[in-house]
């Protein structure tokens, strides 16, 4: 009777062991069916064996392997439950990420629109690249640079402006009023952009300040967040000077056209520094560009995954104004 | 008798009749700087009875413990059977202790098991090849020796110290044994239970012609029990003789014992 | 001899378990295996044991849970409440604490069994019996006490966390299946298997210390008890060292 006692006991024991034994080995994909996916990265963030592959939000398998391929590329093995066969077609983009707040990486697999033939056992997927924040501070940086000459060229400008007479000798030259006009005219398109890319900014660092949004996760870090918020201000503050700028030329320009029309010759001698009009032209053209060079990076951000989804946003909401007018 | 029975088992060595069964000679044995025997010597004969008298802690139960092998002597020699039982590995010492008999001063009685348990224990031991039939004869047939066949299913714990004394003695005579070694067995008795044990030692030595090594302070025991008395005295056989013998002895220190 | 300090003592019974363990060791692969006795031992050092260990395996993790849901809904991650205590029980807590059950019933009994049976000299009759004692005791009992533990506390692992999804369920609402799960899903190889592997040391310390202090008891009533007190501080010690080796060897073996 004892001895039957001890068995039931025994075999309880190792019926445990190996039940628990079983639920991992099942949760790891031991057991069962399963065939195996690649895809190629450039950084793989950490990814370890064993860490979930999802697809569409689902659990279906385990990365089995993260090799190195050469210095730059590295490829992840990931078993997938054969189930997910008749599921994962050939053009699925893998991607990176983390699950939850602090949880581990994920691999995540996603469906493209595109038609294309259902994965194979061994298919090499795409790969989406992984966000990078360093890199988009690199482009911010750039972005500031170049803002950062075309302002101190205005200033320069400015002073001279300011402190010059020459200018009226610039002001002498005809038709110069009428490219004046138009420099002004697109000082002030390029500072209205700018500052509508600056309130762009601005609102993207609140939002990632509070943590909304897909990249507000993501951006914990309160460095970059301030990186970026000083590239906004330092944006606003270039714009509010080609303002300003544009403004005083206009202010000139007005008084020039006013001179010119009423025949006043005061300013002949003033009209010969030569120099003074190419140096005046260069800014402006510094300005066009500057502002131009800041659109392109800022077409360059908006097409960054990071906050595709909220200039997508914005857009939907201009559009959903506009419709309400 | 039932003694052939074990000797099945053990032919070479056969006891003659006035042969002596135990021979030990020139034994020492100390404890760190405690010299317990010095130079021991007794000779125990078939169907005798020795008393060995000492006092306590005068080396007594040392001497049985190294007849059975429990401790080794550091030096001498004990005969058993013809046997030196220092030098035998651990099988052969198994052969000759089957044939000696154990009383423990405390019974040693296992108490995680019944009287029938107890009494099977050594058996089951050194026979393995016995069928449950002989088994439960020998059992009863042992308990029956003793007085106590309705004790059979009950534990240890639920017996009184003279019944575990003899319980004890009924699993000693289990394997019929040709010589059985008493350490104190009136000890922690009242003196009628302990003369009862005494007459049941007596009775069982004429009834299989056992010898007997009997160690004991008790006179009553002495007395009733002794063919001959050896008094252990500095670790040596300080006297021998029978009781008369050494009662009238004049020796202050064997007179001591006799007061 | 050496004076009787403390460190002389101390090295002194390191010494000597050292010696009975070898000891051990070199019995127990040499003829004959007393078979029905070892599990006569594990029926007893096993079976018997199951109440008690499952007992406080089940209010271990019904209080773990409740004690950690405070904190767990302070940071937000409630949900995680089944994936903690797995982890906690299976890994660390599960093991020790039955260990520690173990050593308080098993060591304690161990230790005064074989030292009564020391002091009335059952251990030398047995030996007059034809038995070899140490086989028939310490083998058996160290052999069934290493065997016995692991099971126990796989059974108490399971039943604790039986006690967590209940203690889950008192304030919030989590189905038998999802704990479960999530439990599972939380738990790798890497969790489960030192901390199985090294239960089985645990079972050998606490029969081999058990066994040992029983088997070198003094004189004595008052040496029993001293044997079976000795027994349970002793390997309960013991227990907390091995599970420090432990950890620092799966750390070393990169299992952590």
């Amino acid at each position: 009777m004892n001895n039957v006692k001890l068995g039931a006991f025994v075999l309880a024991g190792l019926f445990c062991l190996i039940l628990l034994l079983y639920m991992i080995g099942k949760n790891r994909n031991m057991f069962g069916s399963n065939f195996i996916l690649k895809s190629r990265f450039e950084n793989v963030q950490g990814l370890k064996q064993g860490n979930n592959v999802r697809y569409a939000g689902i659990d279906v398998g385990t990365v089995k392997k993260v090799t190195i391929i050469n210095d730059t590329l590295m490829e992840v093995i990931m078993i997938i439950d054969n189930k997910m066969k008749t599921v994962i077609h050939k053009n699925a983009l893998v991607s990176i990420a983390t699950d939850g707040l602090v949880g581990n990486k994920v691999v995540n697999i996603s469906a493209v629109k595109q038609l294309a033939p259902l994965a194979q056992n061994g298919d090499i997927l795409a790969s989406k690249r992984p966000l990078d924040t360093d890199e988009m501070l690199k482009k911010l940086n750039n972005t500031n640079n170049d803002i950062g000459s075309v302002a101190e060229e205005l200033k320069y400008t400015i002073q001279r402006i300011n402190n010059s007479n020459a200018l009226w000798s610039v002001l002498n030259e005809k038709g110069l009023p009428q490219n004046l006009k138009l420099s002004a005219i697109n000082i002030r398109q390029a500072t209205a952009r700018a500052k509508d890319m600056a309130n762009d900014l601005y609102a993207i660092v609140n939002d990632v300040k509070m943590g909304k949004g897909s990249i507000g996760s993501i951006l914990t870090d309160t460095s970059f967040a301030y990186n970026l918020n000083e590239a906004v201000v330092k944006i606003k503050s270039v714009g509010d000077e080609a303002d300003s700028l544009s403004r005083q030329i206009s202010d000139a320009v007005s008084g020039i056209q006013r001179d010119v029309d009423s025949g006043k010759g005061t300013i002949h001698s003033l009209l010969k520094d030569s120099l003074l009009v190419i140096k005046l032209n260069k800014s402006l053209d510094n300005i066009q560009q500057g502002t131009d060079g800041f659109n392109q990076n800022m077409e360059a951000l908006k097409h960054n995954f990071l906050f595709r989804g909220y200039f997508r946003r914005l857009e939907k909401q201009k559009i959903g104004i506009k419709k309400d007018q | 008798m039932m003694i052939t029975e074990n000797k099945t088992i053990l032919k070479d060595a056969v006891v003659k009749g006035d042969e002596p069964v135990m021979i030990i000679r020139n034994v020492y044995k100390s404890f760190e700087n405690n010299h317990v025997l010095v130079d021991f010597n007794l000779d125990l004969y078939k169907g005798e009875n020795v008393v060995v008298l000492g006092k306590s802690g005068s080396g007594k139960s040392v001497l049985i413990k190294c007849i059975v092998g429990l401790l080794k002597p550091d030096k001498g020699t004990i005969e058993v059977f013809g046997k030196n039982i220092p030098e035998l590995n651990e099988a052969e010492l198994d052969q000759v202790i089957a044939r000696v008999g154990f009383l423990f001063q405390s019974n040693a009685l296992y108490d995680s098991m019944t009287v029938r348990e107890n009494l099977e224990f050594p058996l089951r031991r050194h026979w393995i090849k016995v069928t449950q039939e002989e088994v439960n004869t020998m059992v009863m047939n042992a308990l029956e020796d003793v007085g106590l066949e309705h004790t059979v299913d009950m534990m240890p714990i639920e017996l009184s110290g003279g019944m575990r004394k003899r319980i004890a003695l009924a699993r000693t005579l289990i394997l019929k044994p040709d010589i059985i070694l008493y350490d104190e067995p009136t000890t922690g008795l009242d003196p009628i239970t302990g003369k009862e044990i005494i007459k049941l030692m007596v009775d069982i030595q004429k009834k299989y012609n056992t010898s007997s090594l009997i160690i004991s302070h008790d006179m009553n025991c002495v007395r009733m029990a002794s063919d001959r008395i050896v008094i252990l005295l500095d670790g040596k056989c300080y006297a021998n003789g029978t009781y008369a013998e050494l009662k009238k002895n004049e020796d202050p220190k064997v007179k001591q014992f006799f007061e | 001899m050496a004076k009787a300090t403390p460190l002389n003592s101390f090295l002194d019974q390191a010494g000597s378990l050292s010696k009975f363990s070898f000891r051990f060791l070199w019995q127990w692969f040499k003829p004959r295996y007393e078979g029905s006795e070892f599990l006569r031992q594990c029926y007893v050092i096993g079976y018997n044991s199951l109440p008690l260990i499952g007992l406080t395996g089940f209010i271990m993790g019904l209080v773990l849970t409740m004690q950690l849901r405070p904190s767990m809904i302070e940071y937000g991650v409630e949900s995680q409440l089944p994936a903690i205590v797995g982890i906690s029980v299976v890994r660390e807590i599960g093991p020790v604490i039955t260990a520690l059950i173990f050593a308080g019933k098993i060591g304690s009994s161990i230790g005064a069994e074989l030292g009564s049976m020391k002091v009335t000299e059952q251990i030398d009759a047995m030996q007059v019996s034809g038995t070899n004692p140490f086989k028939y005791l310490v083998v058996s009992r160290v052999l069934a006490a290493t065997l016995m533990l692991p099971i126990l506390v796989i059974l108490s692992d399971a039943i604790s966390l039986y006690g967590s999804y209940i203690g889950v369920n008192i304030r919030g609402n989590t189905s038998f299946n999802l704990f479960w799960t999530q439990v599972f899903d939380n738990l790798a190889f890497y969790d489960v298997l030192p901390a199985f592997i090294k239960t089985f040391f645990f079972g050998f310390a606490v029969g081999i210390i058990g066994c040992f202090k029983g088997y070198n008891s003094n004189k004595g009533t008052e040496g029993v008890g001293r044997s079976a007190n000795s027994a349970v501080v002793v390997s309960s010690i013991m227990i907390f060292i091995l599970d420090l080796l432990a950890v620092q060897i799966t750390d070393v073996l990169g299992f952590n």
